[in-house]
């Protein structure tokens, strides 16, 4: 025996209708009247949209029975998971970038989002009404609202059968990531399989390797330059104080004498000008705030600033404080001689060095701007020479350097990209990069636009840090060794470059 | 197949509408239906199945 719909029903009905004639039927008015047609996973979240309000159907014909809930709620949740997945495609684009039309200034990715979070809380409320006796077994008359309901939802989904026809093809093609403009000229059709094209991945692009130097081939004979001059080591020094990780970068300030040493433990050491004694240290605390991966960089910048970087470019500003205030600083510090002070922690955004790891840190006094190098992956084979302002820390270039006319590559597969950048250094107008791969000393304009000479350099064993001092460059090793160079002759720029 | 997809929702939809006693065919159509959709959303999305954000 059929029994009346109650409010819920009744409740239930308008939410399909709404959801039929709001969202879907609006998509569907955008398609086939302004011609905004949907890519793949658009139609996956516009089905998803359809599916709720059919199980809707369901319960209006056969009441709240407990698949039926669960079908609604996984649907939800599942079309939830959807939105975020596209649209972190785009929500994080500059202004006004968005994919396709917006509609009420909202895109229909960001939508969808509002569409699956609301119905699961249209479920929640749904349940709240629901009363034991609901559930029965049996065929329910779904009333007049509910017949509307079920002819408005035939309607709008033989739209979208319509459209999808049109804008997919029938089987077995699928929905484009790129889909032309809607037409009912079949010439314009495009029908199309090429979303399966493609290896299988769960983070794509952002699948990178943690870099580590230790695993790089260091022969020089190897590196993809060919008939580089040597540049021989002259003598070896030590840190002479014991270090709580392995050595991962050396600065020296030009001024002082004294250096900076950083550890891949997040150490963090002032020495003097010998190396031999600890003037000031802490070991910064990697987790509480901005994530530190190893530290792989430092620098002074000028007074008493100093400047640390981990390998995902995030950056630590400390000072040497005698009056620091060790409350404070307990939340930056896992220990401290108590006598710096943490002035900032925040992250270098790149562009064309974004999703690569940065193993160098520089100061380029001159200009005022910090400098890093980035580290090829497996995904992202490119040598990027980022520049950032004091300032503010932003970007001021990011260049893929150029070989001068002298530098050949050693193989026609063979750039710049196979070195490992592990130290760099401004000095006297040039860039410094030291890489750890291949053992190959890089010298570069100050703003990396291309490489003006290269030296080899044997005998390196894991390099880790290059800094300069007068006449010389110190490459750090992670064993604590220091060898010593004696910088070459500044090269020049060929002629018109 | 988005538009298969719709032609199994509409028959469905149908069998609810007109057919009720065909309940239980209704209900496979729907599972199979959520099925193709979310299949097509991971044909999508195969290259990288979680968002492209730093997780």
């Amino acid at each position: 025996m059929p029994s009346s719909p109650g409010r819920a029903q009744s409740i239930l009905a308008w939410a399909v209708i709404i959801l039929m004639a709001g969202p879907v039927g609006a998509a569907v008015w955008l398609g086939l009247v302004q011609g905004d047609s949907p890519c793949i996973l658009c139609w996956a979240q516009r089905t998803s949209m359809v599916l709720i309000a059919l199980v809707g159907l369901f319960v209006l014909r056969y009441g709240p029975r407990p698949r039926y809930l669960g079908m609604a709620v996984l649907l939800g949740a599942w079309g939830v998971f959807m939105a975020l997945r596209h649209s972190a495609l785009h929500l994080a684009r500059d202004v006004g970038q968005g994919f396709s039309a917006p509609i009420f200034g909202v895109h229909t990715y960001a939508w969808s989002w509002v569409v699956h979070w609301t119905v699961l809380a249209v479920i929640g409320v749904l349940l709240l009404l629901l009363r034991a006796d609901d559930a029965a077994s049996g065929t329910r008359e779904p009333g007049r609202t509910g017949r509307f309901a079920m002819g408005l939802f035939l309607v709008v989904v033989a739209g979208n059968a319509f459209q999808a026809f049109a804008s997919t093809g029938p089987p077995p093609f699928i929905g484009q990531a790129d889909p032309v403009r809607f037409s009912l000229d079949p010439r314009h059709w495009v029908w199309s399989l090429e979303e399966t094209a493609g290896a299988i991945s769960l983070r794509g692009s952002w699948t990178i390797p943690e870099p580590d130097p230790a695993v790089v081939d260091p022969d020089p004979a190897h590196g993809p330059l060919a008939d580089l001059p040597t540049l021989s080591v002259s003598g070896w020094e030590q840190v002479g104080v014991r270090l709580e990780g392995t050595l991962s970068d050396l600065a020296r300030d030009p001024a002082t004498g004294r250096f900076l040493a950083v550890t891949d433990g997040h150490g963090v050491y002032l020495l003097d000008s010998t190396l031999s004694q600890v003037l000031h240290h802490v070991v910064l605390d990697p987790g509480y705030s901005i994530d530190l991966s190893p530290l792989a960089g430092a620098a002074f910048l000028g007074g008493d600033t100093l400047a640390v970087l981990s390998t995902n470019k995030s950056y630590v500003l400390l000072r040497p404080d005698s009056s620091a205030d060790a409350n404070r600083e307990w939340r930056h510090f896992l220990s401290t001689d108590g006598g710096v002070s943490e002035l900032r922690r925040s992250r270098f955004a790149t562009v064309r060095g974004r999703q690569m790891y940065v193993m160098s840190l520089a100061y380029d006094p001159a200009a005022d701007e910090l400098v890093t190098v980035t580290v090829p992956s497996p995904r992202h084979r490119r040598l990027v020479v980022s520049r950032f302002a004091r300032t503010d820390f932003l970007p001021v270039s990011e260049l893929v350097p150029i070989l001068a006319t002298g530098l050949t590559p050693s193989g026609p597969e063979r750039t710049l990209a196979d070195f490992v950048v592990t130290g760099a250094v401004v000095a006297d107008g040039s860039l410094y990069a030291l890489s750890a791969a291949y053992s190959t000393l890089l010298v570069m304009d100050p703003q990396g636009r291309m490489v003006r000479a290269a030296y080899a350099v044997p005998g390196l064993q894991s390099p880790t840090g290059l800094t300069a001092r007068g006449s010389q460059l110190l490459v750090a090793q992670a064993d604590g060794r220091i060898a010593v160079l004696e910088r070459p002759a500044p090269q020049r720029s060929p002629a018109g470059s | 197949m988005e538009f298969l997809n719709f032609l199994i929702i509409l028959w469905a939809a149908w069998l609810v509408w007109r057919r009720p006693a065909r309940e239980e065919l209704a209900f496979r159509l729907l599972v199979l239906s959520c099925l193709l959709m979310a299949l097509l959303f991971l044909v999508g999305t195969h290259t990288s199945l979680v968002p492209g954000v730093n997780l």
